[in-house]
C-alpha cells in the first residue's frame, strides 16, 4: 500500500511541476497599445540607444531606448490612432510570426512589401522609398565601381530572406556568397575581408560608412543599377492579414509627404550614435554598455541556474518514478506504461533536436497553434528547464546505477520501504555522483542560453549582438562578452569543485579523547581504509 | 525451546537452475547456527532468502510459526525482526557512523532521534566504536566498519541476526576483532545464524553446524558431530580440503 501511494505522491509531483512550468501567463491584447515590432538594430530605420535623447522610445521590458526613422513614423501613427506606443525588440526572422501570432500589432522596420510576404501578411502604403546599393571597403578593388559590370568576381552577400539577396544574380559573374543573417554579421564579414560587399538600401548604407570609415557605399547611375519592382524598394508597414488598422494607417500615411519622409530621414541618419575613437576601447564599450552587458549576464545567469535546479528536479523525478518497484493492480501497471512511454518520448525528442528550433516552436508556435502568448522569459526558463531536464534524466539514471545494490539491500534489511531507502540513503549518494556532471551542464546552460536570442530574451548575448549592431566595433564588443562569459563559466566551475570537495570530507578521521576510550587496536586498523 | 525460524521444503531456482534443494532447517531461540560449505554451495543464498533479500521458488518460511510469504505478511516489519551484516559491510556511504544506526531506529521503528542516539551509543560502544561516531564510512578500516554495521543491525534490537560471510572481505589482522565480537555477542545469548569460512569459529561457538553441498543441506549436528565424527563421505571431504 505504501508502495503504492509513493508511486502516486511522484506522479502526482511530476505533474504540478509540468503545470507549474507551463503557466500561459498571458496578457491580453492592450486596446490601449499600438505594439509594433523592430530589429532596433537596422539604423537608420531603427536603432537602439542608452538614452531617450532625440526622441527615442523607450523598449518594451528593457531599459534601451529604440531610435530612428521608423520610430519616428510610428511616434506620427500612434499620435493619430490615439494610442500609446510600445515598441518590441524583435529578430528580424521572428517579425512576421509575431504579428501572425498577435504578439505585435505591426511591424515597422524598414520591410518591404515583397509579393512573397504579403502571402502572410497585409502591407500599408508605401512610407519609404530608397534604392540598393552596394557598400564596400574603402580603397577596395571595387571601391571605385561604377556599374554592377565592374563588381565582376566580387564576393557579394545579402541578408537572409530579404529581395537585396536575390538581385546578385544581375551581377555578371559575380561570386554569390551565402546570405546573412544580419547587418552586424554581413558589416563584420566586410571589414574582414570575408566578402567584399553587400546589397543593401541607401540609408543603410550611409549609415554604416558614417560609422566605420573603413566603409564606402557605391551608387549606381540610373540605368546601370539592379532593376527592381517598385514593391522591392519601397518599405511598408506590416499588418495581420484582414487587419482594419491597415486603413486606419494609410489614412495617417497619406498625410505623410515625401518632402517630410525625407527631412526625417535626413535628421534621423544625422542623430545616429556616433563613434569617437579618442578612448580606450574596452573602457568606452564597458562604461556605454556597462549596464546592459550587467542585466544580461544576470539573465543569462539567471536561464542557466533556473533552467539547471529545475532540470535536475526534473531528472530526479523521473529517475526515481523509474526505480519504484513494478506495480500489482492492472491499472496502475498500464499508468506506470503510459507515464514510462511519455518519459521516453520526452527525453528523445529534447535530446534529438537542437534548443534553438524547440524555442521557436515552444514560442512561436504556442502562439500561432494555440493562441496562447507566453511570457518570453517565462518560455526561455520553460524551454532550458525541459531541455536539461531530458538530460539530466539520463545523468541521474546513471548516478543511480552507480549506487552499490549493497545500499539498497542494507535499507531493505533494516526494514525501510522503497520511500524510506530512496530519500534517506539513495537520493543522498545520487546527488553526489551527478554533481560533476549536473555543474558540467549549468557551464553548457550558461553557454548555450546564448541561442535564445532568437526569441529575443535579453540575455548576454542578445545584449552584445545589440550593442554591436549600434556601435558597429564587432571585434571590441564581442570580445568583452568573450571574457564576460569565461568568468562566468570558470567561477561556476570553481564554486563546484569545493562544493565537491566540502561534500566528501576529510579521508582520515582522527577520534576525539582516543587515548581514554579506545580499548581495541586501533592504530593498526586506522590505515587500512 | 521456541522455534523462530522454519524452513519447509525451500527451493530456490535461477531459471532452469536450481540453487536450492527442498531445504528444511529450524532455528531456535537463544542457538547460534553456522551454516558451511565450499563456494556455491547455496550458503549465501539460503541466508538471503531467510530475509528476503532474494524470493524463494518454493516452500515455506515460518517466523514464530506465521508465514512469511503469504501475501499479506508484512516485510518491512518482518525484517525489523533480522538483522543482517553482509560481506561487503554496506554502511550508508552517505551517513556518518552514528547516523547509520539510528536511521532505521527513527524511519522504520519511528523512535524519537534522542532516543535513537542514546540507543546507538550503547551499541557502538560494544563494538569499541564510540570514539567514532563521526567518522564517515570512507575513513574507517574494513574491521571497523564491520563493526560499526554490526552495531547498526544490533540497534534495531532484533530477535535474530544473520551473518553472510562477515569477516571474507577483510584482511588477515582485522578478522579477529569481528569474530571477538561475534563471539560476545553469542555468549549473550543471541540468536544467530552465520555463514562462514572460519572453522575455528564453526567449531567453538556455535550451536550447531549445517554443512550445505551442492544446494542441499548435506549434513547437521553439534560441532563435535560435524567436525569430529563427520557420517558422510562430502562431509568428511570438504573438511580435509579446508583444514588441511
Amino acid at each position: 500500500m505504501t508502495k503504492q501511494l509513493t508511486k502516486w505522491t511522484f506522479t502526482a509531483l511530476l505533474l504540478t511541476l509540468f503545470c507549474t512550468l507551463f503557466p500561459s501567463l498571458t496578457h491580453a491584447a492592450n486596446q490601449e497599445e499600438f505594439r509594433i515590432g523592430m530589429e532596433a538594430a537596422y539604423a537608420p530605420f531603427n536603432w537602439t540607444q542608452q538614452t531617450d535623447e532625440n526622441g527615442a522610445v523607450q523598449i518594451q521590458g528593457s531599459k534601451e531606448y529604440a531610435g530612428g526613422y521608423d520610430v519616428e513614423i510610428a511616434k506620427i501613427i500612434a499620435k493619430k490612432l490615439n494610442k500609446k506606443l510600445v515598441i518590441i525588440k524583435t529578430e528580424w526572422d521572428g517579425l512576421a510570426p509575431a504579428l501572425t501570432s498577435g504578439k505585435i500589432d505591426a511591424i515597422i522596420a524598414g520591410m518591404s512589401p515583397t509579393p512573397e510576404r504579403q502571402k502572410t501578411i497585409d502591407f500599408t502604403d508605401v512610407y519609404y522609398k530608397s534604392h540598393l546599393v552596394i557598400l564596400t571597403k574603402k580603397g577596395g578593388d571595387y571601391a571605385e565601381a561604377t556599374s554592377l559590370a565592374d563588381f565582376k568576381h566580387a564576393k557579394i552577400t545579402a541578408q537572409l530572406n530579404t529581395f537585396h539577396y536575390s538581385v546578385i544574380d544581375q551581377i555578371p559573374e559575380v561570386a554569390k556568397e551565402t546570405p546573412m543573417d544580419n547587418f552586424s554579421a554581413m558589416r563584420v564579414a566586410l571589414e574582414s575581408g570575408v566578402i567584399d560587399g553587400y546589397v543593401t538600401e541607401k540609408p543603410e548604407a550611409l549609415t554604416a560608412e558614417k560609422a566605420n570609415s573603413h566603409f564606402k557605399m557605391v551608387e549606381f547611375a540610373k540605368n546601370k543599377g539592379f532593376k527592381t519592382s517598385p514593391d522591392d524598394t519601397a518599405i511598408a508597414i506590416g499588418v495581420k492579414k484582414g487587419s482594419p488598422l491597415r486603413q486606419e494607417i494609410n489614412q495617417i500615411l497619406g498625410t505623410i509627404s515625401d518632402d517630410t519622409q525625407d527631412q526625417i530621414m535626413t535628421t534621423t541618419i544625422d542623430r545616429q550614435p556616433e563613434e569617437n575613437k579618442k578612448e580606450i576601447w574596452v573602457l568606452k564599450i564597458l562604461k556605454e554598455n556597462g549596464g546592459m552587458f550587467l542585466r544580461g549576464a544576470g539573465m543569462t545567469l539567471l536561464l542557466s541556474l533556473v533552467g539547471t535546479v529545475v532540470g535536475t528536479m526534473i531528472g530526479m523525478g523521473i529517475g526515481v518514478f523509474r526505480t519504484l518497484p513494478t506495480p500489482t493492480t492492472a491499472f496502475k501497471k498500464a499508468l506506470n506504461k503510459l507515464l514510462n512511454g511519455f518519459f521516453t518520448v520526452y527525453i528523445e525528442i529534447f535530446r534529438s533536436t537542437p534548443m534553438i528550433v524547440q524555442a521557436m516552436v515552444i514560442y512561436y508556435g504556442s502562439a500561432q497553434a494555440f493562441g496562447i502568448d507566453i511570457n518570453r522569459t517565462v518560455a526561455a526558463l520553460v524551454i532550458v528547464s525541459i531541455n536539461t531536464g531530458a538530460y539530466m534524466t539520463e545523468i541521474v539514471r546513471g548516478g543511480i546505477f552507480a549506487v552499490e545494490k549493497g545500499q539498497f539491500e542494507a535499507a531493505e534489511a533494516l526494514g525501510m520501504t522503497h520511500r524510506q531507502t530512496m530519500t534517506s540513503v539513495i537520493i543522498p549518494q545520487v546527488v553526489r555522483n551527478i554533481l560533476p556532471a549536473t555543474g558540467n551542464e549549468f557551464v553548457i546552460n550558461i553557454k548555450d542560453t546564448s541561442v535564445l536570442n532568437v526569441i529575443a530574451v535579453s540575455e548576454l548575448f542578445f545584449q552584445a549582438k545589440t550593442v554591436a549592431g549600434s556601435n558597429f566595433r564587432f571585434f571590441d564588443t564581442f570580445f568583452v562578452v568573450c571574457v564576460i562569459y569565461f568568468v562566468m563559466t570558470f567561477t561556476v566551475t570553481q564554486l563546484l569543485r569545493r562544493l565537491e570537495k566540502k561534500m566528501d570530507g576529510p579521508d582520515n578521521y582522527i577520534p576525539y579523547g582516543n587515548q581514554m576510550q579506545v580499548q581495541k587496536p586501533e592504530a593498526s586498523a586506522k590505515k587500512e581504509g | 525451546m521456541e522455534k523462530i525460524i522454519e524452513i519447509k521444503n525451500l527451493r530456490k531456482c535461477y531459471g532452469n537452475n536450481e540453487v536450492l534443494t527442498d531445504i528444511d532447517m529450524s532455528v531456535e531461540k537463544g542457538e547460534v547456527v553456522t551454516i558451511i560449505g565450499s563456494s556455491g554451495s547455496g550458503k549465501s543464498t539460503l541466508l538471503r532468502c531467510i530475509n528476503l533479500l532474494e524470493t524463494p521458488t518454493s516452500g515455506q518460511i515460518l517466523f514464530k510459526g506465521d508465514n512469511v510469504l503469504d501475501q499479506h505478511y508484512d516485510l518491512p516489519k518482518y525484517r525489523t525482526h533480522l538483522g543482517m551484516v553482509f560481506q561487503q559491510f554496506n554502511l550508508f556511504y552517505n551517513h556518518d557512523v552514528l547516523a547509520n544506526c539510528t536511521v532505521g531506529q527513527i524511519k522504520v521503528l519511528k523512535r524519537s532521534p534522542e532516543e535513537a542516539e542514546k540507543v546507538a551509543k550503547e551499541n557502538l560502544a560494544k563494538v569499541g566504536m564510540e570514539a567514532f561516531i563521526h567518522a564517515k564510512p570512507k575513513q574507517l578500516s574494513g574491521g571497523q566498519k564491520q563493526r560499526v554495521a554490526i552495531a547498526r543491525a544490533l540497534c534495531m534490537e532484533p530477535d535474530c541476526l544473520l551473518f553472510d560471510e562477515p569477516t571474507s572481505a577483510l584482511d588477515p589482522e582485522m578478522v579477529g576483532e569481528v569474530l571477538d565480537i561475534m563471539k560476545s555477542l553469542a555468549e549473550s545469548g543471541l540468536t544467530m545464524i552465520v555463514v562462514t569460512h572460519e572453522m575455528d569459529f564453526a567449531r567453538d561457538v556455535s550451536d550447531r553446524v549445517v554443512f550445505m553441498d551442492q544446494g542441499v543441506i548435506a549434513e547437521e549436528g553439534t560441532p563435535e558431530h560435524i567436525f569430529n565424527h563427520p557420517t558422510k563421505e562430502r562431509t568428511k571431504e570438504f573438511l580435509k580440503r579446508v583444514l588441511a
